[in-house]
């Protein structure tokens, strides 16, 4: 190092092999470039007169700023594994901030989820006669009666619903007159909100599904009807209030499930011909929430 | 001679609003320059109405806003009168699991502050502007009232806003803290448009030049601190004894009575009136708590 070293010259060749007057001064302006920066700040590390030098130089208020800019920083980390994950895929680390006020996406939330998934499970594993892990594992026909399942269709998509309008609900929202009054756009939020509650709600009901004892393509048929559902309640909430429309989107997946649980057929409702029109019912509410994006541009409304 | 044309940087025409059959606002003109304006009334008497219609977050059932000459029935506009809005609303909520630094960050996004360096200075200049930097790893349900109030401003004052509306700012402020916020409310720079709202006259009288009292819905009085004095002048007097005919009385440090009413008994010891005396002045005579 420099100062282990008095007779060889200091950053740009300063006398006794301290730093110059100038560069310290440009340096504690900020002003000095990237390579002189670091010569500095390698001499720095070993010699005491410079650091008093530069200590001298240093506006103390642009210090103390510098300071609490880093305990923020410090205090806000990173977010996490999941977070560090998503902005290494491309998500700006901005919108993944948002996240943080949603509740669906809270950990006591979607324990939650899971455990109402797990005891669905659970139910329709106990009451399948002659189903073992053993027999699935060895691939062997394991649905004997596909009432069983009738519990979990009915409530796998109601739960994805759930998380979607919890994250667009204004009532469950505490900051919901300080998000009116900023001017980041509402369309953008509830989107972010409720897509990132979509996947992680999805994402439990898919391998809730792989567990249970049905046919082994419904994990991916319960996908359309979920978002549907969700579609629906989103573009819903476009002509009228938020909490109606979650209410009629979920009345809307309730009634068809009963009916064709009544009729004995309840897989009828995630078979090719729903799937259809679930993937109608998805289209035109795309459509609807994109033509009437406007409507979620908070405020100005009572 | 040179005459300076003062435009209004926001105002109110013919703002009116109901709650069912409660008239809020009823016919409300108000004019607002840059510097502070305090805004004083009772409970009820539509001040937070009129600072939620003026922060662009609910609407009038009649009448118009404008800021900074835009108007915000128009969506851009409304838009734009946000991006120079900082605003404490009266029942502020927060999330609770939100850190100090955590909440302002987040509020920063919303006030479109998205680089990250950015708004982590942001968030530093506001923590220590209202002397929480000290608790920026706290979690918002562990603050106390007043540290949660100075959170409130704080988020106000992210990105340094030319409209700051301030709906009860000093609620649970202890004294210290209250004087506080005087001198950060007089240290802003740029010279924002700030109204506040509050029961306290004397924060008033300390820092607004130009005051509004609104009572049942309608503006009463628009003037100076000093004017609103000047309306109870020669109707404050005190005395050893009570008076009853007085509308209000009460015993002072001194131990002796000092009374506000219409008309001071003959050879009564008549005292300067406060912009509090003023105030009750306008209020309803036959008004109580």
């Amino acid at each position: 190092m420099m100062s282990q070293l008095p007779a060889a010259p200091g950053p740009a060749g300063g006398p006794a092999g301290h730093a110059e007057a100038e560069l310290l001064a440009s340096y504690a302006a900020g002003t000095a470039g990237t390579v002189a920066a670091w010569s500095v700040e390698a001499h720095l590390t070993a010699c005491e007169p410079c650091r008093t030098a530069l200590s001298e130089r240093v506006d103390p208020e642009r210090l103390a700023r510098n300071r609490s800019v880093l305990l923020v920083r410090a205090a806000l980390g990173d977010g996490g594994r999941t977070m560090r994950l998503l902005r290494r895929c491309g998500i700006p680390d901005h919108l993944l901030r948002l996240l943080a006020a949603t509740p669906s996406l809270r950990k006591s939330w979607l324990l939650s989820v899971l455990g109402v998934l797990a005891v669905l499970a659970a139910e329709a594993a106990a009451v399948s006669p002659g189903w073992t892990p053993a027999r699935v594992l060895a691939g062997l026909p394991r649905l004997q009666h596909p009432q069983i399942l009738i519990p979990f269709l009915l409530v796998a998509p109601l739960l994805v619903l759930a998380g979607v309008a919890a994250a667009f609900l204004p009532r469950l929202d505490p900051a919901y007159q300080l998000t009116v009054a900023a001017p980041f756009s509402g369309f953008t939020l509830l989107l972010v909100r409720a897509v990132s509650a979509l996947a992680a709600a999805l994402a439990l009901v898919v391998a809730a599904a792989f567990i249970l004892p049905g046919p082994g393509w419904l994990p991916a048929a319960l996908l359309l009807p979920s978002l549907a559902v969700c579609g629906l309640a989103l573009a819903a909430a476009s002509v009228m209030e938020a909490r109606a429309a979650a209410i009629a989107a979920g009345t809307l997946w309730v009634l068809p499930v009963l009916l064709l649980a009544g009729r004995h057929l309840p897989l009828a409702i995630v078979h090719w011909r729903a799937q259809s029109a679930c993937a109608a019912v998805l289209c035109i509410c795309a459509f609807v929430l994109l033509m009437r994006r406007d409507r979620f541009e908070l405020g100005w409304t009572r | 001679m040179t005459v300076e044309l003062r435009t209004a940087a926001v105002s109110a025409d013919g703002l009116c609003r109901r709650y069912g059959t409660i008239r809020a606002l009823d016919d409300i003109d108000v004019t607002l320059e840059r510097g502070i304006t305090g805004l004083l009334g009772p409970n009820g008497a539509g001040k937070t109405t009129l600072l939620s219609i003026l922060a662009t977050v609910s609407e009038p059932d009649a009448g118009r806003v404008s800021a900074f000459g835009l108007d915000p029935r128009i969506a851009a506009e409304r838009v734009a009168i946000r991006r120079r809005l900082g605003y404490l609303p009266q029942e502020l909520g927060y999330h609770r699991h939100f850190t100090v630094a955590g909440f302002l960050d987040y509020m920063a996004i919303l006030k479109e502050i998205t680089d990250r360096r950015r708004r982590a200075g942001e968030v530093a200049r506001v923590l220590a502007a209202v002397g929480l930097e000290a608790r920026a790893r706290t979690r918002i349900r562990a603050l106390s009232g007043g540290m949660r109030q100075r959170l409130g401003i704080a988020q106000a004052l992210l990105g340094n806003p030319e409209l700051l509306i301030l709906d009860e700012p000093t609620a649970g402020l202890d004294p210290e803290q209250r004087l506080r916020f005087r001198e950060l409310l007089s240290d802003l720079p740029g010279n924002p448009v700030i109204v506040l709202s509050t029961h306290q006259a004397d924060d008033i009288a300390a820092i607004c030049p130009y005051v509004v009292v609104l009572l049942q819905g309608r503006v009463r009085f628009t003037g100076t601190p000093a004017s609103l004095a000047a309306t109870a002048a020669g109707r404050v007097w005190v005395a050893d004894q009570r008076d009853t005919r007085a509308r209000l009385s009460w015993r002072g440090s001194d131990n002796r009575w000092r009374h506000v009413g219409e008309q001071p008994p003959a050879g009564a010891e008549t005292v300067p009136p406060t912009v509090e005396d003023g105030y009750l002045m306008l209020s309803d005579p036959a008004g109580t708590w």
